[in-house]
């Protein structure tokens, strides 16, 4: 395969990172990574984001939502009676 | 074992299942329409999902039945509520030179993993949702059930009826849009 570089490298990081590569680019990505600090540093910054972004839009539970969920079915039970 | 029951008629196995999942799907609504008071839409889902109960047959697993309605009712949800246009995020690419190496040094990546420093919880936490609703229908549907929700790859693209190949592009997409927004929030004045 032709030289690996940062750029092609970010392209398959998804899929290095989900292990789907095959070997020999696998292991051209590893050669890469480890001889270059910027992709060093980017990948970390690209592995913390789902973290990140998982802590900062982490919804409260409406402490109501259990109640309303309940009375919402039972009054769709009582307008439409299961057939016997 | 409930859903098998639930689909048999069993309003008390039904009951079980809703509460057992009501925060996911509260969350999951939350994160993919914005709307902090995602109630409604939890209630249309559950609500659609009893009454099509009787039809579930157990193929697939009832969570990965039970997100794939709660990803339609946010789609329709968000249609009804179109707002203007938002700024896609394509700025916040990674950039190149000409030999195809990082525009930007180390220093610069870790930015992103001190983001938290640069601005109080709240801003950063109404930024992070922005961003989200910022990112195309496609990738952000992915993004959240793949890394908020931490479903495997596989069930994605299951839930969204695409490929798995498909879900980790539009993953990777997002990553690398989320990561670059991040990046570049700036230092909170002092």
């Amino acid at each position: 395969m032709n030289q690996m570089t940062c750029k092609s490298g970010v392209k398959l990081l998804m899929e290095y990172l989900e292990g789907t590569l095959p070997e020999d680019v696998r292991t051209a990505v590893e050669a890469h990574v480890a001889a270059c600090p910027r992709c060093v540093a980017f990948i970390a910054s690209y592995r913390e984001t789902p973290r990140l972004m998982r802590d900062l839009t982490e919804a409260a539970i409406p402490a109501d939502l259990a109640d309303s969920l309940r009375t919402h079915l039972r009054a769709h039970r009582q307008q439409t009676p299961k057939q016997s | 074992m409930l859903a098998a029951l639930a689909a048999r008629g069993d309003d008390h196995a039904f009951d079980l299942l809703m509460e057992r999942y009501q925060a996911r799907v509260f969350r999951l609504a939350s994160r993919l329409t914005n709307d902090t008071d995602a109630g409604d839409i939890v209630q249309e889902v559950f609500l659609r999902v009893y009454r099509r109960m009787g039809s579930f047959r157990g193929d697939a697993r009832f969570s990965t039945w039970l997100y794939s309605v709660t990803a339609n009712a946010c789609r329709m949800w968000r249609r009804a509520h179109a707002r203007r246009p938002t700024a896609p995020l394509d700025d916040f690419l990674p950039q190149f030179d000409s030999t195809g190496t990082h525009a930007h040094s180390p220093a610069h990546f870790e930015r992103t993993m001190h983001v938290e420093e640069r601005l109080d919880r709240q801003r950063l936490a109404e930024a992070a949702q922005q961003a989200l609703a910022r990112l195309p229908e496609l990738y952000r549907q992915a993004f959240v059930l793949r890394d908020l929700e931490e479903l495997p790859t596989e069930e994605v693209a299951e839930i969204l009826g695409v490929q798995a190949a498909t879900i980790r592009q539009r993953v990777h997409r997002a990553r690398l849009l989320l990561r670059g927004f991040l990046n570049a929030i700036p230092e909170k004045s002092r």
